[in-house]
């Protein structure tokens, strides 16, 4: 440990905490320079960001595939002497064929609502260090984006533009904890608040306290005011657990995001919407259970007994 | 002055790496960032004052990312106070200085409360963190990667610092 101090350093790390504090109270009044100078390493930043997405897209997904590697031993068991003749061909293609299966499904989603929408690729997943759920897409007020923009996933509801850059825009996806959206139960019409938890899970929270919700009840977004931030009819996730306590002033529950967020390599942000509101249009169509042949043996004895 | 003007390149280059390469890869338990380590290290190998400058310059670096989620000079604030304390306590500390592990858990514990005064600052100026269970978890997850990660690069870190400066030996 340092036993000498010394005025000088003291002064220093005084002038320097005071210099931090200062930009804290400008930054929470909202002094435009402080978010200039943010845009401003946001736009430098952008080439090496896409240059790291360029390089690392193949490898991206490794690290959170790790956590599924109990569920998927068998698949990745069958799967092995398939990839050892198909590694070459497919580290090339592999990332380009996700891509385009997530922007096919996208479109699909989009089209089926008419919502005028602009692709574009994650560069950067963000970092947790500041407990955000954020991601960093390559387009940004040159391609038309603008703040409070719903963005959608090839599943549904991805989360929302929440600054926007030269050429890129931060996103911030629905699991941050921040995110608030409203919320309808497709069918029923219930109506509640989703907030995002940090997890894949969301809370939900039921406006009418006269109402139930069930699980598997489908949740869609509810819309804002010039569909800005959100667009109604999103897909955004359905319930796999109903807090029902006693005493609570409204019904709670827990709801599974249909959005892959460790996957998302292609996202689209809804530049306009025919101000028509889809409905239940968007709900996703449940898996149809394959049916299992039925296979019936007659056995006929033979007249005589073998030796 | 001087120290701080060369080392600020390597700094930059080390953010760009953050930002550009580790930001790809969402990490099981919230990841580590390799700015911070290496923040924290260059600290503890510096005297004090010069820490808290070098605190103050890597904070306003990760306030000015995209992705930082609280206002601009908090995690300033934070890498000032970080940085000045474990220039402070870790000089002289031979358990901390001479021995690689002590070194590691010393980088790994100044994380950790790091991370912890950023969820309470955040509290306080009204920043989102999630709930406590799920901040509990993050805190955890990063604290292991950050013990995971230090022995690795802690090499690089100390022998770039004694080749710039030659003041103190590689650890």
């Amino acid at each position: 440990m340092r036993t000498s101090g010394g005025g000088r350093s003291r002064l220093l790390l005084i002038t320097l905490i005071v210099t931090a504090l200062f930009l804290i109270t400008l930054d929470l009044r909202g002094v435009g320079v402080l978010n200039g100078a943010r845009a401003g390493v946001q736009t430098i930043l952008s080439p090496f960001q896409r240059a790291g997405a360029f390089v690392f897209s193949p490898v991206k997904s490794f690290f959170s595939d790790i956590t599924h590697l109990g569920r998927t031993h068998n698949q990745i068991e069958s799967l092995r002497l398939d990839n050892a003749k198909l590694t070459s061909q497919l580290l090339n293609r592999k990332n380009a064929d996700a891509e385009l299966t997530q922007l096919k499904n996208i479109l699909n989603l989009a089209g089926t609502a008419g919502f005028k929408v602009l692709n574009a690729r994650v560069i950067s997943q963000g970092s947790s260090q500041s407990f955000a759920q954020s991601i960093t897409i390559d387009a940004g007020t040159n391609a038309g984006i603008k703040k409070n923009m719903t963005v959608l996933s090839e599943f549904g509801l991805a989360g929302v533009v929440k600054d926007v850059y030269f050429n890129t825009a931060l996103i911030t996806l629905a699991t941050d904890p921040s995110f608030k959206i409203g919320v309808r139960v497709a069918g029923s019409q219930q109506i509640g608040i989703l907030s995002g938890r940090g997890n894949t899970s969301a809370g939900l929270e039921l406006i009418d306290n006269l109402t139930n919700v069930k699980i598997g009840d489908v949740l869609l977004s509810r819309g804002s005011v010039a569909n800005r931030p959100f667009v109604p009819g999103v897909p955004v996730g359905y319930v796999t657990a109903v807090d029902n306590s006693a005493g609570a002033i409204a019904q709670s529950a827990t709801v599974h995001l249909y959005t892959s967020f460790s996957t998302l390599g292609v996202v689209a942000v809804v530049l306009a919407s025919p101000g028509v509101n889809p409905g239940d249009a968007l709900v996703p169509t449940k898996p149809q259970p394959t049916p299992l042949p039925t296979i019936t043996v007659f056995v006929t004895p033979s007249p005589s007994p073998t030796k | 002055m001087r120290r701080i003007f060369i080392a600020l390149p390597i700094f930059l280059l080390i953010y760009i790496v953050q930002e550009a390469v580790v930001n790809q890869f969402r990490l099981p338990g919230g990841g580590f960032s390799i700015f911070l380590i290496f923040t924290v290290v260059w600290a503890i190998l510096s005297p004090p004052e010069i820490a808290a400058f070098i605190g103050f310059i890597a904070g306003l670096m990760m306030d000015l990312s995209a992705s930082s989620n609280g206002p601009i000079g908090q995690w300033t604030l934070l890498m000032i106070a970080t940085c000045y304390s474990v220039a402070y306590f870790g000089a002289g500390n031979a358990s901390v200085m001479e021995n690689p592990l002590g070194f590691t858990l010393f980088v790994g514990s100044a994380l950790f409360f790091t991370e912890l005064a950023y969820v309470l600052t955040g509290a306080l100026l009204g920043v989102a963190s999630g709930g406590f269970g799920q901040v509990i978890l993050t805190t955890i997850g990063i604290s292991i990667w950050n013990l995971v990660i230090t022995p690795i690069v802690l090499p690089i870190f100390t022998h770039l610092h004694s080749l710039i400066f030659d003041s103190r030996s590689a650890i």
